[in-house]
C-alpha cells in the first residue's frame, strides 16, 4: 500500500509538544483537550475531588461533558464534545479484558448523554502517552486526523483530504502510515467511522489493533448511541495514537502482586474449563444463538417472538465451521485469555463498492446475529457475515441497524408502508439483498436507508405523518426508548429485564442488567423487592467497569468451579473479589465489595441527573413500548396461546375459555403494564429516587455525591 | 408433582434429572441442579432419581449479555 | 530438539536441581524463581518444561519461539506480562515470580542434570517425532 501520496496531501493546522505525565497507580491526572474548530490544544490537571467521586472511564467522560454543555446543547453544537478516557486499571496486562475506552458524548439519537465501552489498543495507549482521558470539543472546516505520538510527546491535528472515510481502509491506511515497520504496527491504534456515519444518526466509532498473526488491522466497536455521527460532524476523518513499550507493569501498580494473583487465576480457570463452559474462544458471544432460541428469548420478525425453526442455519457451529477461525490470542488487549474475538478471513464480499473483495470480517457477535439475521427474519450466515463488515466498516451500530430494519420490514409486511415508500425494495421479512441494499444507501445518505439512519422513533413520526400510520400501533411495536433501540433480547416474559432495559441511564441497552434467566427460569427473584435489588446491585456493579476501563464478559462468561456452592452464585463472588484486588492493587487503595457498588453509585446518579438537567430523566422516560412486555397482536398472542391462557388463569384468575383473543390480550395487557408500573415504584424506591424517577438530596448525601450542581437540578423536580 | 425452581411440574417414574433437562428443554451449558438443597454432579444427571414431591432446583448461571 | 527429560521414580527431592537453576539465572537459591521444581511428598514429581510450545501461539506478541535447537524461549525484552502463557501451560511448568514482570521457563540448559545426584534428570537431543509419543 503506498500511503506517502496520502501524507503528502496532509497540512499541519497546530502542533503541541508535551512531557509525557508518568503513570501512577493507575493513573497521570493529566486529561488531553483538543478543539478541533479552533486548533487549540491544551493539557488538563485532575483534581482530586473529580478523582474521588468520578474515578475514571465513563465517570470522567460525563463530568467533562457536564462541564462542557449547557442543557440547551445538541448533539451537533461545537461545545457538544466526544470524551474517550480508559480508566485506573485500564491498561494492566495481567487480568483479561482489561483495555477498554469508554466513550461518551450527546447522543444524536436521544439527545442525551450516551456511553459506549469499546476494546482495541487506544485506551491503554492514551494513558501510556499520558493522559487519562482525551476531550474533543469544537467543529472543523474541513476532514481532519489527529495524531498523538505518545513516546515523543507530540500532537497534531492535519488536514487529511485523501484518506479513506471507511474504517477497514483508513484503519490499514494510517497503521501503515504512522507504523515505522510491520514490527511497529502492533503501536498504532486507530479511532474512524465510516462512510453512513456522515448521514446517519446510528453512525459507530471503530478502534483498531493490530493482530500480528492475521497481519490486518482489527476493529471493535463504540456502536451504540450515534458516536460516530458526532465525530463525522466534526469532520474527524481518525485519531491515531502511536506507543512503542508496553510492559506489564506500566500502570505502576502499587501492589503488582495482588493483580497477578487474580490474572493468572483467572488465565488457568479459562484454560480449564472455557470448552465446557461459554466457547468464548472458540466462538465468543455467539455461543448463545441457539441458546436463546431454546429458551424462546432470540427476537424474531421485529421481536414478535423468541425463536424460529431456521435457526439452525446460523447457529455457533455453523459460523465455527465454515467461517471463523479463532483459539489463538485474539483478545481485544494484551491478556485477554477470553479472547472472544474471532474473524472470518479471506471473506469474498458479494455486494457493495467492496464487491468481490476478500476481506477480514471481526464477528458476528452475538448480537449482530440476532439483529441482523433473525430478528429480521434473516437465516443466511453469509449475509450476516456481509452485513456485519459492512456495519463496521460504514461506521453502522448493528444493534440499531437490525432493530429498524426490522420495524420498517413488520411495517411493510402489514402494508404501513409499501414499495413506493421503500424506493421499490420489497421489504419481506427474510429479504437480506433488499438489508444490505438499505446499508449502501445509508453510506451514500439516499433514498429509504438514509431514513433507515434516523432510527426507528423518527421514523414512527415519518410514517404517522406523512404515510398515514396509527401512531399507537407504531409505539407499540417501534422497539426503542429514549431514542436509541432496544438491543437484542426478547424481553416479553422476564418482568425484571423489562426493567433492565427501560429502567436506564442511556437507553434500552443490556449493559445494565441481563436478568432474564435469573427472573424468568430460575425463578430466583419472585417480588418486586426482589427484582428491585437486582436491579439495584447488577446495575450498579457493571457502571464500574466502565468507570475502570475493563469489558464485563470475564465477569460472568467464565466460571470458577465451585461458584455453585458460593452464597450468591449470580454475582460470581470470587470474581468480584479478583475486581477489588486488582483494584487495590492498582491504586493502592482498600475498598471492598460494597465500596466498589458506592464509586458506581455516584456516577450512576450523576448520569441520571444529567439526563434530567436536559429534560430527560424522569419516569415518563422510562416506559417501554409494549412490544417488549407482551403479545401487540393477535398472532404473538396466539403462536403462545397456551402460556398465555395459562397465565391469564394463574396470575390474574381469568377464564380465557370462550374469550375472543382481543379480549385476552386486553386483559394481558392491563395486567403487565401494570407490573411494569409497579417494578418501577420498586426499584425508584430501591435507588434512593422520588416516584417520578428523581434521585433525592438525601439519598445523595448519603452517597456522598450532593454537589451543589447536582442539588441545583433535582430541586426543581422535588 | 415436583417443585422445579418454585413451580409446579408433574411427576412422571423414573423421571431422572436429564429428562426432567430435556423435558423443559434447559440445555444451557452452565447449570447447576439441587434436588432438596443437595448438589447433583453434572455426571450423575443421567442417573440420578427425582422422587415425587421433590424441590429441584434448576439454576441458569448466565447474569449478563 | 533438546528437551530435559525426568524420571520422577529416580528423584530424592534433595533440591540441588532448583538450587543450581534460581542461583544462575536469578543469582538466589529460592525455589519459587526455579524453572524446575520438585512437588514434595511421598511420592516425588519433577515439574518442568517439556517444550511442547503450547505457549508459543497463546502468546499475544508473539515473543515465545522455538530456537533452532529445537527450545522454547522467551524474548523478554518484547514480552508484556499478560502471564496467559502461564495459566495455559499444559505442563503448569511456564513460571511467574512477582519480583520479575515476565515469566521465565527451562531452556533445558542442562545445569541441572550435571549436578543431579541419582541422574533423575538429564538432557536429551531427541526427534520432534519422538518427543510426540513422549
Amino acid at each position: 500500500m503506498d500511503v506517502n501520496n496520502l501524507k503528502q496531501s496532509h497540512k499541519l493546522l497546530v502542533e503541541y509538544k508535551y512531557e509525557p505525565a508518568k503513570l501512577e497507580r493507575g493513573y497521570t491526572n493529566k486529561t488531553l483537550y483538543i478543539n478541533v474548530g479552533e486548533n487549540r490544544i491544551e493539557s488538563k490537571d485532575v483534581p482530586d475531588s473529580m478523582k474521588e467521586k468520578f474515578i475514571g472511564g465513563k465517570g470522567y467522560g460525563l463530568k467533562y461533558l457536564w462541564d462542557a454543555t449547557s442543557p440547551e446543547t445538541k448533539w451537533n453544537d461545537p461545545e457538544n464534545e466526544i470524551v474517550i478516557a480508559g480508566g485506573p486499571l485500564c491498561g494492566i496486562t495481567q487480568y483479561p479484558g482489561a483495555g477498554k475506552s469508554l466513550v461518551v458524548t450527546i447522543s444524536p439519537m436521544t439527545n442525551i448523554p450516551i456511553d459506549s465501552n469499546v476494546g482495541g489498543y487506544f485506551g491503554p495507549y492514551l494513558k501510556f502517552s499520558g493522559w487519562d482521558a482525551l476531550e474533543i470539543q469544537g467543529k472543523s472546516q474541513k476532514d481532519v486526523i489527529i495524531y498523538i505520538d505518545g513516546n515523543n510527546g507530540v500532537i497534531k491535528v492535519e488536514e487529511a483530504p485523501l484518506e479513506a472515510i471507511d474504517g477497514h481502509v483508513i484503519s490499514e491506511q494510517l497503521t501503515e502510515m504512522y507504523a515505522d515497520s510491520e514490527e511497529d504496527k502492533k503501536n498504532i491504534s486507530v479511532i474512524s467511522a465510516g462512510t453512513a456515519a456522515d448521514h446517519a444518526n446510528i453512525g459507530l466509532l471503530n478502534f483498531s489493533f493490530y493482530d500480528m498473526r492475521r497481519k490486518v488491522a482489527r476493529l471493535k466497536q463504540a456502536g451504540r448511541g450515534g458516536i460516530g455521527r458526532v465525530f463525522r460532524d466534526k469532520k474527524i476523518k481518525a485519531i491515531v495514537i502511536k506507543f512503542k513499550g508496553t510492559k506489564g507493569d506500566l500502570n505502576k501498580p502499587a501492589n503488582q502482586s495482588l493483580i497477578n494473583k487474580a490474572g493468572i487465576k483467572l488465565h488457568k480457570q479459562i484454560h480449564d474449563y472455557d470448552d465446557v463452559q461459554c466457547r468464548m474462544r472458540q466462538i465468543g458471544t455467539a455461543n448463545i444463538i441457539e441458546v436463546m432460541d431454546e429458551y424462546d428469548l432470540l427476537p424474531t420478525h421485529n421481536y414478535q417472538y423468541g425463536g424460529h425453526p431456521d435457526t439452525h442455519k446460523i447457529s455457533s457451529n455453523v459460523f465455527v465451521e465454515k467461517y471463523i477461525t479463532q483459539g489463538m490470542p485474539d483478545g481485544c488487549w494484551y491478556g485477554c485469555s477470553l479472547s472472544c474475538a474471532k474473524a472470518a478471513d479471506h471473506f469474498e464480499l458479494k455486494t457493495g463498492p467492496y464487491k468481490g473483495h476478500k476481506v477480514t470480517i471481526d464477528g458476528p457477535e452475538y448480537e449482530n446475529a440476532a439483529g441482523l439475521g433473525s430478528n429480521c427474519g434473516i437465516f443466511d450466515p453469509e449475509m450476516i457475515l456481509e452485513g456485519n463488515f459492512y456495519c463496521d466498516t460504514y461506521g453502522v451500530d448493528t444493534i440499531s441497524f437490525g432493530t429498524i430494519c426490522a420495524f420498517a420490514m413488520e411495517c411493510y409486511e402489514r402494508g404501513i408502508i409499501d414499495k413506493e415508500v421503500t424506493g421499490g425494495l420489497d421489504l419481506r421479512f427474510g429479504n437480506a439483498e433488499a438489508q444490505m441494499e438499505l446499508l449502501h444507501q445509508m453510506s451514500r445518505g439516499e433514498g429509504f436507508g438514509a431514513l433507515i439512519g434516523l432510527g426507528v422513533r423518527q421514523l414512527k413520526e415519518i410514517f404517522v405523518k406523512e404515510h398515514g400510520a396509527d401512531a399507537d400501533f407504531l409505539n407499540d411495536i417501534g422497539m426503542e426508548q429514549k431514542g436509541l433501540e432496544v438491543s437484542e433480547y426478547l424481553p416479553k416474559e422476564s418482568l425484571a429485564q423489562q426493567g433492565g432495559y427501560g429502567l436506564t441511564n442511556k437507553g434500552p441497552q443490556h449493559d445494565e442488567a441481563w436478568l432474564i434467566f435469573m427472573d424468568m427460569v430460575n425463578n430466583q427473584i419472585p417480588t418486586f423487592e426482589d427484582k428491585a435489588e437486582a436491579l439495584h446491585y447488577f446495575p450498579m456493579f457493571r457502571t464500574w467497569f466502565g468507570l475502570m476501563g475493563l469489558c464485563k464478559l470475564p465477569w460472568n462468561d467464565t466460571t470458577p468451579p465451585d461458584n455453585h456452592l458460593t452464597d450468591e452464585p449470580a454475582k460470581m463472588p470470587e470474581h468480584v473479589q479478583h475486581y477489588v484486588n486488582i483494584y487495590n492493587g492498582v491504586t493502592g487503595m482498600n475498598i471492598d465489595k460494597n465500596q466498589l457498588i458506592l464509586q458506581s453509585e455516584r456516577v450512576y446518579n450523576f448520569q441520571r441527573i444529567f439526563n434530567i438537567r436536559r429534560g430527560k430523566g424522569l419516569r415518563q422516560h422510562d416506559a417501554m413500548p409494549y412490544r417488549s412486555m407482551g403479545p401487540v397482536t393477535i398472532e404473538e398472542y396466539e403462536s403462545r396461546q397456551e402460556r398465555y391462557d395459562n397465565q391469564l388463569r394463574e396470575l390474574l384468575d381469568y377464564d380465557p375459555e370462550g374469550k375472543t383473543t382481543e379480549e385476552k390480550i386486553k386483559v394481558m395487557r392491563e395486567y403487565r403494564v401494570s407490573q411494569y408500573e409497579q417494578l418501577t415504584d420498586a426499584v425508584y424506591k430501591r435507588r434512593g429516587w422520588t416516584p417520578n424517577g428523581v434521585p433525592t438530596a438525601e439519598h445523595l448525601r448519603k452517597i456522598g455525591m450532593d454537589l451543589p450542581e447536582l442539588i441545583d437540578v433535582i430541586e426543581k423536580h422535588i | 408433582m415436583i417443585k422445579v425452581n418454585s413451580k409446579d411440574f408433574e411427576w412422571e417414574e423414573g423421571l431422572t434429572v436429564q429428562v426432567l433437562l430435556d423435558k423443559k428443554k434447559y440445555t444451557f451449558p452452565k447449570i447447576f441442579v439441587t434436588i432438596n438443597g443437595k448438589h447433583i454432579d453434572k455426571e450423575d444427571f443421567d442417573t440420578t432419581l427425582i422422587n415425587d414431591g421433590d424441590d429441584v432446583k434448576v439454576v441458569h448461571l448466565l447474569a449478563g449479555g | 530438539m533438546k528437551i530435559l527429560v525426568k524420571k520422577d521414580d529416580l528423584c530424592i527431592g534433595c533440591g540441588v536441581c532448583e538450587e543450581v537453576c534460581s542461583t544462575a539465572y536469578f543469582k538466589e537459591n529460592n525455589i519459587e524463581k526455579s524453572c524446575i521444581q520438585v512437588e514434595k511428598g511421598e511420592a516425588k514429581k519433577i515439574n518442568v518444561c517439556n517444550q511442547c510450545g503450547a505457549c508459543i501461539d497463546i502468546c499475544p506478541v508473539m515473543v515465545i519461539n522455538r530456537s533452532t535447537n529445537g527450545v522454547v524461549r522467551i524474548s523478554k525484552k518484547e514480552c508484556v506480562g499478560c502471564f496467559m502463557c502461564v495459566g495455559f501451560c499444559p505442563e503448569s511448568a511456564m513460571r511467574q515470580h512477582d519480583d520479575y514482570i515476565e515469566p521465565f521457563k527451562c531452556i533445558a540448559c542442562g545445569l541441572c542434570a550435571k549436578e543431579c545426584p541419582t541422574g533423575a534428570i538429564a538432557v536429551e537431543d531427541i526427534e520432534i517425532e519422538t518427543k510426540e509419543k513422549l
